[in-house]
């Protein structure tokens, strides 16, 4: 119950964060700063997929509604929990998934953390520019934005992860 | 059917994800498609009523600038006399100094979101159909082009900007007046491209680029920016012309929205142009 709230929680400090704060950044060279999948990645292990998916398709409607990016962070959040049970599967640590455990930073470590987030993320990342060009002939441009993105993205979400460490252990 | 439920069941995920991806695209093409619906868009009640906040909040941190800005606009306007006006009597009078029609009104706006980082940009500002918006009027700021009104809300609508991919500005180069169309590649605010110029034709560096106004949604000879570099582009002898703009998008916050008076005029006329040639 105190962990449904406390996700409750978070999902609204993740759209403000998006909408009011990350939106308003300006980083240059196409960089987007993109905090909505770290939400979708921290939901615990045990979550059915398609609760996954509901809740990434709701949080990207009620963003992009704000934003005028009109289906654009929906469509790559629903990509984005469609995957991560792939990913986590082919992540596994030797002796499996413990129950009791979140995919967070501190509870997995560093590589876990780091390759499957980061292979989450380079997808999500690249299928929202994707779609937001729609053009093969601009494929550097994608390329370009993906890059950036992704490294600040993953940046920010580090420093996240080791800022609330106590927080989400208690 | 056994085999259709095994087969739902056990791709039931893969169907899942599909469904909730036709929704996002479904969504997506009834914004570009349907002007008319703002439901989901930054020009809903809701949504317009969050943005203002927003704005209200950043507004206090910017308040000097936009002093200096409005200081700036008011003394190029007092140099201004009737460039807004439109004669109706031309040439045939020796001294045509008295007699001018309105031709443009101007509705000040504020922008509320201004988003950049997008391959199509949307802004989104705090006046719509109460304030006499409609779609496709031209928004300026006092330092160059906005966009064009894209959806009108009750209280609030959406402009496509110059930051997207197909605007579509009919503008003219320097001196000489070359008519061109500004486009955006997305890869810097600040830079815009012209496209639709002849290589024959020499275009100095930082020659000035206006609006030509052949639409009449725009007053003639708006500045937008100036000439900054300009390529040929491959397997065409055009120019790919870079723009710089003179108005810093990322960055505006005051802006209006132009009423043209004879657009319906222009319209009609322009619709009389026979599409075929056998007549």
């Amino acid at each position: 119950m105190k962990a449904l709230l406390r996700f409750i929680f978070l999902f609204f400090v993740f759209l403000f964060l998006q909408v009011f704060l990350a939106r308003n950044l300006e980083l240059g060279m196409g960089a987007h700063l993109f905090l909505l999948p770290l939400f979708v990645m921290l939901l615990p292990f045990e979550t059915n997929v398609f609760v996954l998916m509901g809740l990434g398709f709701m949080m990207g409607i009620i963003a992009d509604s704000i934003m005028n990016t009109y289906g654009l962070n929906a469509s790559s959040l629903v990509l984005f929990a469609y995957l991560r049970p792939f990913v986590f599967k082919s992540f596994t640590p030797k002796e499996g998934y413990d129950a009791l455990k979140n995919p967070t930073l501190s509870e997995m470590g560093w590589t876990w953390f780091l390759f499957s987030y980061g292979a989450l993320l380079l997808m999500y990342v690249f299928w929202y520019f994707l779609v937001e060009i729609f053009s093969f002939r601009e494929f550097l441009l994608i390329l370009r934005n993906s890059f950036f993105s992704f490294i600040f993205s993953m940046i920010v979400a580090l420093i996240l992860q080791l800022f609330f460490r106590k927080k989400t252990l208690s | 059917m056994q085999n259709l439920i095994a087969f739902l069941i056990r791709f039931r995920v893969f169907l899942g994800f599909l469904a909730f991806q036709t929704l996002c695209f479904f969504l997506y093409i009834q914004f570009v498609t349907y002007p008319r619906s703002v439901f989901f868009t930054g020009a809903g009640k809701v949504n317009g009523q969050l943005l203002t906040w927003e704005n209200q909040f950043y507004h206090y941190l910017r308040l000097s600038e936009d002093n200096e800005k409005l200081q700036q606009e008011n003394a190029l306007l007092r140099g201004v006399t009737f460039d807004n006006y439109y004669q109706l009597q031309r040439p045939t009078l020796e001294k045509n100094d008295t007699v001018y029609q309105q031709r443009f009104r101007f509705i000040p706006v504020q922008i509320i979101s201004a988003p950049t980082g997008q391959r199509n940009n949307y802004f989104t500002i705090d006046a719509g159909e109460l304030q006499g918006i409609k779609k496709g009027m031209g928004v300026i700021s006092s330092r160059g082009v906005i966009g064009v009104v894209f959806k009108v809300g009750k209280k609030y609508s959406l402009i496509k900007s110059v930051l997207t991919s197909d605007i579509n500005i009919d503008v003219i180069v320097g001196k000489k007046q070359i008519r061109g169309i500004l486009k955006w590649n997305g890869m810097n605010p600040r830079i815009g491209s012209i496209t639709g110029i002849s290589t024959d034709v020499y275009v100095p560096k930082w020659s000035e680029v206006r609006t030509q106004g052949s639409t009449g949604i725009f007053p003639k000879g708006i500045l937008l920016g100036k000439v900054k570099a300009k390529r040929r582009m491959e397997n065409q002898s055009l120019w790919d012309i870079d723009v710089l703009f003179k108005e810093d998008l990322r960055n505006v916050h005051e802006a209006f929205v132009i009423n043209a008076l004879f657009i319906n005029e222009i319209e009609q006329l322009q619709q009389k142009i026979p599409t075929e040639i056998n007549e």
